[in-house]
């Protein structure tokens, strides 16, 4: 019985809720530069309907099939939608329908032939966010709850999958070995298929290509430790994983960013909201030296630390 | 604190549980089909040494007798690379597909003379022991535009 309840407070622990509430505003607004910068082609793609071909979930919902005034209809709801949910208002209702048509757009984005898998943690994160429900007084909200707790660990758990499993899917196409993936000629592949980073200087030397291969790999797999690390090694697995990305940014021109922006369920945004009312107490205060008639400077801060 | 009831902490933790069971399932066993909850399997094959590296490219010729690369981008055709190799099979069987990309390239290049013909085309670039080798062009179809 106490094991299942440390399992049970593992998957929700208690978690302050301006955490989701400054998350929420952060990612429905990544969102609106989602739809505009990576799975930007409903719209355009939905004038082929000869070359579409339906996913499981959208045969399984029987979605109709994408047209010119569906995706528009989904990319307005998406951009009003985003901007209700990003200042936490009906957090429930706007944070379900952009879920809905979010998981919608990219799946008709993947409709089409190509499915990437940077989206998984950005996916369900939305989904997981409306959950929290109605948070009083938003990103100063002083609450803390297990509901908050839930919903960041789900998007925590996603980020790391989207590592984790990749290596095991590498695992799984290579005949179920370990060696096969990180021993291919998967990255000298990938920099010829895209010139267009760093990585054409990499191309004379396949021996280092494979050391980086066998280096990607032993991180992907052995990511999973990152969901009980805490504090400065929390951070610095962070650090590591951002410069993964900048990497691969660098040599073959691919980003992750819907994983990458997901890495602040990690972090104690709750500090956020106190760190900028100091900054702007001590801006203030200095402003006030410069000017000797500003009224009680130093009241004025008391008040503002007393609310963080 | 705010509390939480026992419907809330049970249909969280059985959701949990589905949903990690769905991602294990899906990399151990489905197909890009099951997305999202497909395999993880962006760059995850692995290529042979000897393997040949495609790259596939749409070239056109323009009314004034140029022949020009039709880059396969969503801004440039509206569709991407990807979307065309995905559907290779289909379009040389019934080689008019090619006007998705014919259509796409022509309405954002309006000042441009119109295109007459289009062809499906592959760098092939062999791996020689793992390093790379010689390219050659091969043309897979082509499609004369109705004037």
């Amino acid at each position: 019985m106490r094991m299942l309840r440390s399992v049970g407070s593992w998957f929700m622990p208690v978690v302050p809720e301006s955490r989701v509430a400054i998350l929420r505003t952060v990612l429905y607004l990544f969102v609106i530069i989602d739809i505009h910068l990576f799975v930007r082609d409903p719209i355009p793609l939905s004038r082929h309907p000869e070359l579409y071909q339906p996913l499981l979930i959208e045969r399984l919902f029987q979605l109709p099939p994408p047209s010119v005034p569906l995706t528009i209809t989904l990319y307005l709801i998406l951009m009003t939608g985003c901007l209700v949910a990003a200042s936490n208002v009906m957090p429930r209702l706007a944070g379900a329908v952009v879920a809905a048509a979010f998981t919608w757009w990219t799946a008709i984005g993947m409709s089409y032939g190509k499915v990437d898998h940077d989206h998984l943690a950005l996916v369900v994160a939305l989904w997981v966010l409306p959950t929290v429900g109605v948070i009083a007084e938003r990103w100063r909200s002083t609450e803390r709850s297990r509901q908050a707790g839930w919903a960041l660990k789900c998007i925590q758990i996603s980020v790391i999958f989207t590592y984790f499993l990749s290596a095991l899917t590498k695992i799984r196409s290579g005949g179920w070995s370990i060696a096969s993936w990180p021993e291919s000629s998967i990255l000298l592949w990938a920099i010829v298929r895209r010139p267009h980073g760093l990585g054409q200087f990499l191309l004379p030397y396949p021996e280092l290509l494979h050391l980086m291969q066998w280096m990607s790999f032993t991180a992907e797999l052995t990511s999973v430790v990152v969901l009980w690390l805490r504090g400065r090694a929390l951070l610095a697995a962070a650090v590591f994983w951002m410069g993964f990305h900048v990497f691969t940014l660098a040599i073959l021109y691919i980003h992750f960013a819907p994983t990458a922006i997901c890495w602040l369920a990690f972090a104690p945004l709750e500090r956020l909201g106190p760190w900028l009312r100091r900054v702007k107490a001590s801006r203030g205060q200095r402003a006030g030296r410069r000017s000797p008639g500003h009224a009680m400077p130093v009241l004025r801060d008391q008040a503002i630390d007393g609310g963080g | 604190m705010r509390g939480i009831s026992k419907t809330s902490y049970a249909w969280r933790i059985a959701a949990t549980v589905l949903g990690i069971g769905l991602l294990l399932n899906g990399s151990l066993r489905m197909s890009d089909d099951a997305w999202p909850v497909g395999p993880l399997s962006q760059y995850a094959f692995s290529p042979a040494k000897d393997t040949t590296i495609v790259i596939t490219r749409v070239e056109g010729l323009l009314a004034d007798g140029r022949r020009i690369d039709l880059p396969l981008r969503v801004e440039t055709a509206g569709i991407s690379r990807a979307e065309i190799e995905s559907r290779i099979p289909q379009i040389t069987a019934d080689p008019s597909l090619l006007r998705s990309v014919a259509d796409g390239w022509s309405s954002r290049h309006r000042g441009v003379p119109r295109l007459v013909r289009v062809w499906l085309v592959q760098d092939q670039t062999r791996l020689v022991d793992g390093r790379v080798g010689p390219t050659r062009l091969v043309e897979l179809t082509t499609w004369e535009l109705p004037s």
